[in-house]
């Protein structure tokens, strides 16, 4: 039950650090990212190109979020810019349809490229007991790693003048331009930013089991399962809507079956959207 | 405009039939070409019903594939199993598809779902119906999916008059989308198109709008899906997933431009003609793919016609196809949250 539980939390951080992404750059540039689990492959194949280089496994882990962020500081500079220039329902159509297009190009390329790839990380020790359960140390790294990503991000977001600079576009973009914010240069940090959190998630989904380079649409589905039941504008809404949902999954997995799982994890997601529209954490339906 | 003859006014239409009818005879023979200008003609109806729901109505429904599959797997397995005649079970196919696709619409209007979240349930849905698929195996044959030949409607087995078959069926869906349009439903359709609210306030009905476009275009989809099911001699779960179903009509339908009634057409046909294009590229294909999307969508923002419009809108002899635009963009303010 607890170990179940345990289990849950640590697969929703999981999704949580994966979808966390999807909902900074909607919420600052008003772009669904479509691509933002080939972003978190992209990290994943970095790590591995730097791992067969020799490089110790944490240089490798870095190299590989580093090489996701500048990637998506990349696409927000060149393939964005004309989303951008839009306002209102054509930036959103737009920019569902050209990272529709990135993610088509990057699967493409990799599963072209890359064929016969796979990243497992593997920890020196298998598994801990905590307080009489065992737990296996990937799944505590993993959580431990997306831990300290959200602290710091709540930090950033709350303490610092960037930070604070990010809410207010989220909050009114045409507001934060006119007291002198420029949304153009905030946007491509946190695109960047976004992009190295889906890079970790690529990462650390190596920790847990393994990862292909077939995963990206898969990661961009959950994550956006993730980010909209969570209110698409609210990171603290991610948080709790992914563990909500690893939790989910886990009871479902450990007590019905892995194939019911997903059938029930989805109409949970579809429930949840149902009954609060404006996300879980809205004040008011 | 409206006092033109009707031939005049649907002239673009009358062309296009025209030019399509002719197709079987253009492909002389070559069962290959054939059979992709069928799948281009079933993705134009697809591509029209999806117009009434998302272009006209704004709701984004992901599950095109999965309204297409249900009518198909009902039409298909009641035969199996109950030994029906088709001309039974496709209408109850049909009003299958029709009654999710009303369902969707109802609950989205009822709690206010913008664009992306009415997206994202239904692309749930999606994922749903594929997992049920796959798990109701004594039903579904699972991975493997059902052979659906012969069961159907003779026809459907004879290429050529599978073509006119479909031809007359996207004939016929035109000819109830422009009644639809000319009447005041699709004045209505226009209006909230344009913006909702003051489309209520003007005194249109917009929930009952919508459920009635959803529902509509879910008839469609839903009619296209099972005499598609027949067409190609095997239904499976990759059969009406969102790669082949949902993004190649999403895609067409912003190529040729939404709200149109031509645009739908010539997207779902350049669509079957890039594909073609791509295929020989093997292994890179998804890449090539994915760089036409981006170019493309770059360059005609506004969908082909709407260009297409304004660039015959300069010659006044020309101006066959209508160039008025609802409103001017500059003046829409909207949200789509």
């Amino acid at each position: 039950m607890t170990a179940t539980l345990f289990d849950g939390i640590v697969q929703g951080l999981q999704l949580s650090l994966l979808a966390v992404g999807i909902t900074l750059i909607f919420g600052l540039g008003g772009v669904l990212n479509l691509a933002h689990g080939q972003f978190a492959v992209i990290g994943g194949v970095a790590a591995k190109l730097l791992l067969d280089l020799g490089a110790h496994p944490v240089l490798a882990g870095v190299g590989g979020v580093v090489t996701a962020g500048l990637f998506g500081v990349l696409v927000d500079r060149s393939l964005l810019l004309p989303v951008y220039r839009c306002r209102g329902e054509d930036r959103l159509l737009l920019g569902l349809i050209l990272t529709l297009g990135l993610s088509f190009v990057i699967d493409g390329y990799l599963n072209y490229a890359f064929s016969e790839f796979s990243l497992t990380f593997s920890l020196p020790i298998p598994s801990v007991k905590i307080a009489g359960i065992p737990m296996r140390t990937a799944g505590l790294a993993n959580s431990l790693v997306a831990i300290v990503v959200f602290l710091v991000l709540f930090a950033f977001l709350r303490s610092t003048l960037l930070g604070k600079t990010v809410r207010s576009i989220i909050e009114n973009e045409v507001g934060a331009e006119l007291c002198g914010i420029d949304p153009a240069r905030t946007r491509m940090i946190i695109v960047g930013l976004a992009a190295m959190m889906a890079g970790l998630a690529g990462i650390t989904q190596g920790l847990f089991s393994s990862l292909g380079t077939e995963m990206g649409p898969e990661f961009t589905i959950l994550g956006l399962l993730v980010a909209v039941v969570g209110g698409v504008r609210s990171i603290n809404g991610t948080l709790v809507a992914g563990v909500f949902l690893g939790i989910v999954n886990a009871f479902a997995s450990r007590y019905i079956g892995a194939y019911v799982a997903y059938i029930i994890l989805l109409s949970v997601a579809m429930a949840t959207i149902l009954a609060r529209p404006g996300g879980l954490l809205a004040r008011s339906t | 405009m409206n006092n033109w003859p009707l031939c005049l006014r649907y002239i673009d239409l009358v062309l296009l039939s025209i030019l399509l009818a002719l197709v079987p005879a253009v492909s002389a023979g070559s069962p290959y070409y054939l059979r992709i200008a069928t799948l281009a003609v079933v993705y134009m109806g697809w591509t029209v019903g999806f117009n009434l729901i998302f272009g006209h109505t704004k709701q984004l429904f992901l599950c095109l594939g999965a309204l297409a599959g249900s009518a198909a797997y009902v039409t298909v397995v009641l035969i199996q199993h109950f030994q029906l005649s088709p001309w039974i079970t496709v209408p109850l196919g049909v009003s299958a598809a029709t009654a999710l696709g009303a369902i969707f619409s109802y609950v989205s209007v009822l709690r206010g779902l913008g664009v992306i979240f009415l997206g994202v349930v239904t692309l749930a849905f999606s994922l749903i119906f594929q997992n049920l698929i796959l798990g109701l195996r004594q039903l579904t044959n699972g991975e493997t999916g059902l052979v659906t030949r012969g069961l159907g409607f003779s026809l459907l087995d004879h290429p050529v008059a599978a073509y006119y078959l479909f031809f007359g069926v996207l004939a016929l869906t035109l000819v109830v989308y422009c009644s639809v349009m000319d009447s005041r439903m699709g004045f209505a359709f226009r209006a909230l198109s344009d913006d909702e609210l003051t489309a209520e306030l003007s005194g249109i009905d917009v929930t009952a709008c919508k459920i009635i476009a959803a529902t509509l275009g879910s008839a469609i989809i839903g009619l296209f899906g099972a005499l598609y099911g027949f067409y190609n001699g095997i239904i499976s779960p990759s059969v009406f997933s969102l790669v082949n179903v949902d993004i190649p009509v999403l895609i067409s339908l912003l190529l040729g431009g939404m709200r149109t009634r031509l645009g739908p057409i010539i997207g779902a046909a350049l669509f079957a003609v890039i594909e073609e294009f791509v295929r020989p590229f093997g292994q890179l294909d998804v890449l090539v793919y994915g760089v036409l999307l981006i170019v493309l969508f770059v360059a005609f923002r506004e969908g082909l016609l709407p260009m297409l419009r304004q660039a015959l809108g300069l010659i006044p002899q020309l101006a066959i196809f209508p160039t008025v635009r609802e409103t001017d963009d500059r003046y829409k303010k909207r949200t789509l949250m």
